[in-house]
């Protein structure tokens, strides 16, 4: 008896550890998790629309993927894998309220919108720890870049594009935003 | 495995009666140690090792489906999820986010506050009249939404699921209130999303500083919500 208590405790401290174990797991075997989903824009220079936004008659595509989205805004994914280099977001401010934000494997680093916009362009670029202090050595004393550099976490993840359309006839627009930013990989061999 | 089985049927067994629980649970017992004797050490580890690995992976599942276990912030009926998009959310929150492929709002870019439960702690139900009224904290847009559980209903009419700062009417102090019912009303009305059933409110606010700070948040400055009446 004293023999079955002992594996039974011991089967608890086994199922503590394989809890834990498994939680801490989950974001890195999952498969459906947004870093694996974003995966397949990784190769578009525009960013993957996850969600449209319902416009008159036609409903909402069923392209969406989000649990819960909000009906009022239009998503897309620009995924970046940084191993072919930094990735640039290039986003036009326009009359909708415009935010990007960088999520790596651990969740969102880095986040901003477009009020912070220098003459309606706002650029985002991503990279590595190296890359960055290549692009810093780099950097011409006499013209100054105006990106705005973030060191991602990681090699994986994806940058999100959101457009909130505050009024029904705001819609199209807010897709069409979504649409025109720009994602592409700075392709290291341009440094002079 | 068979010895395990005995350990698990003696909870249901305390429905009985006193002196028949006290023999079957002293059968039971005596089976089980008959048992460990006779099987020794090989079948007592299996059995450590098979349940270790059930109890763990099936307690990580149930942690880990559905809604976030915590990091929420409560305030009046509201709860706001501050953390769950920042790299500094906890493990659970991560492997939720995981699972679902939910991509939440970093901190730079809003905050989520839910609600499943009216001001008097009532679960939101699809047959009764809300309404929700108030102010929202500083933000530079917000979106409520309302959402049912599961798949919407295909036969309802596909009306609206929520109101937009810039859309909504409001009073001439700022304030504004929302109806939400299964039936049309003059003004800021939003239609229940199933026939019945359990209902959730999702405020988002976008561009808001209330994200960095989430302890400048109190109740006078999230909407209040008010149960009317019920359909029986």
């Amino acid at each position: 008896m004293i023999r079955l208590v002992y594996a039974t405790l011991t089967g608890l401290v086994l199922a503590g550890i394989v809890h834990i174990a498994a939680v801490l797991a989950i974001p890195r075997l999952s498969e459906t998790d947004a870093v694996s989903k974003a995966r397949s824009s990784e190769n578009l220079d525009h960013p993957q629309a996850i969600y449209t936004i319902a416009t008159g008659a036609a409903p909402a595509p069923p392209e969406a993927w989000l649990p819960i989205p909000d009906p009022a805004v239009a998503v897309g994914v620009c995924a970046y894998d940084l191993s072919d280099g930094p990735m640039r977001v290039s986003a036009r401010t326009g009359p909708l309220a415009l935010s990007l934000a960088a999520h790596g494997r651990q969740g969102a680093f880095y986040a901003v919108t477009d009020q912070a916009a220098v003459r309606g362009a706002l650029d985002l670029v991503i990279l590595t720890r190296a890359q960055y202090d290549q692009a810093l050595a780099d950097d011409d004393e006499n013209e100054p870049s105006r990106d705005v550099r973030i060191v991602a976490p990681g090699e994986r993840g994806f940058v999100v594009v959101r457009v909130i359309a505050g009024l029904p006839s705001q819609r199209p627009a807010a897709n069409e935003a979504v649409r025109a930013v720009s994602c592409t990989t700075d392709a290291p061999a341009d440094k002079s | 495995m068979t010895t395990g089985n005995p350990g698990f049927a003696t909870p249901s067994g305390a429905e009985a009666d006193p002196p028949r629980r006290r023999a079957s649970l002293r059968g039971a017992g005596r089976w089980v140690s008959r048992v460990a004797r006779k099987s020794g050490t090989p079948l007592l580890a299996l059995y450590a090792l098979v349940l270790g690995a059930a109890l763990g992976l099936a307690s990580a599942d149930w942690a880990t489906r559905g809604g976030y276990p915590f990091g929420g912030v409560r305030i009046g009926p509201w709860t706001a999820w501050p953390r769950a998009g920042s790299n500094q959310a906890d493990p659970y929150t991560r492997a939720v986010n995981a699972r679902r492929g939910e991509i939440p709002l970093a901190v730079g870019e809003g905050l989520l506050l839910t609600a499943a439960e009216d001001d008097e702690g009532r679960a939101l139900d699809a047959t009764c009249a809300y309404v929700v009224a108030g102010a929202t904290p500083p933000a530079r847009a917000w979106t409520l939404t309302v959402a049912g559980r599961g798949a919407r209903d295909p036969q309802r009419p596909h009306l609206r699921e929520g109101f937009t700062s810039t859309e909504i009417l409001r009073q001439p102090d700022g304030r504004f209130a929302i109806v939400l019912a299964p039936d049309a009303e003059a003004g800021n009305w939003l239609p229940t999303p199933r026939a019945d059933g359990p209902m959730r409110l999702a405020l988002r606010l976008y561009d808001t500083p209330a994200a960095a700070g989430i302890g400048s948040l109190d109740r006078s400055v999230v909407p209040t919500i008010t149960r009317r009446e019920c359909a029986s």
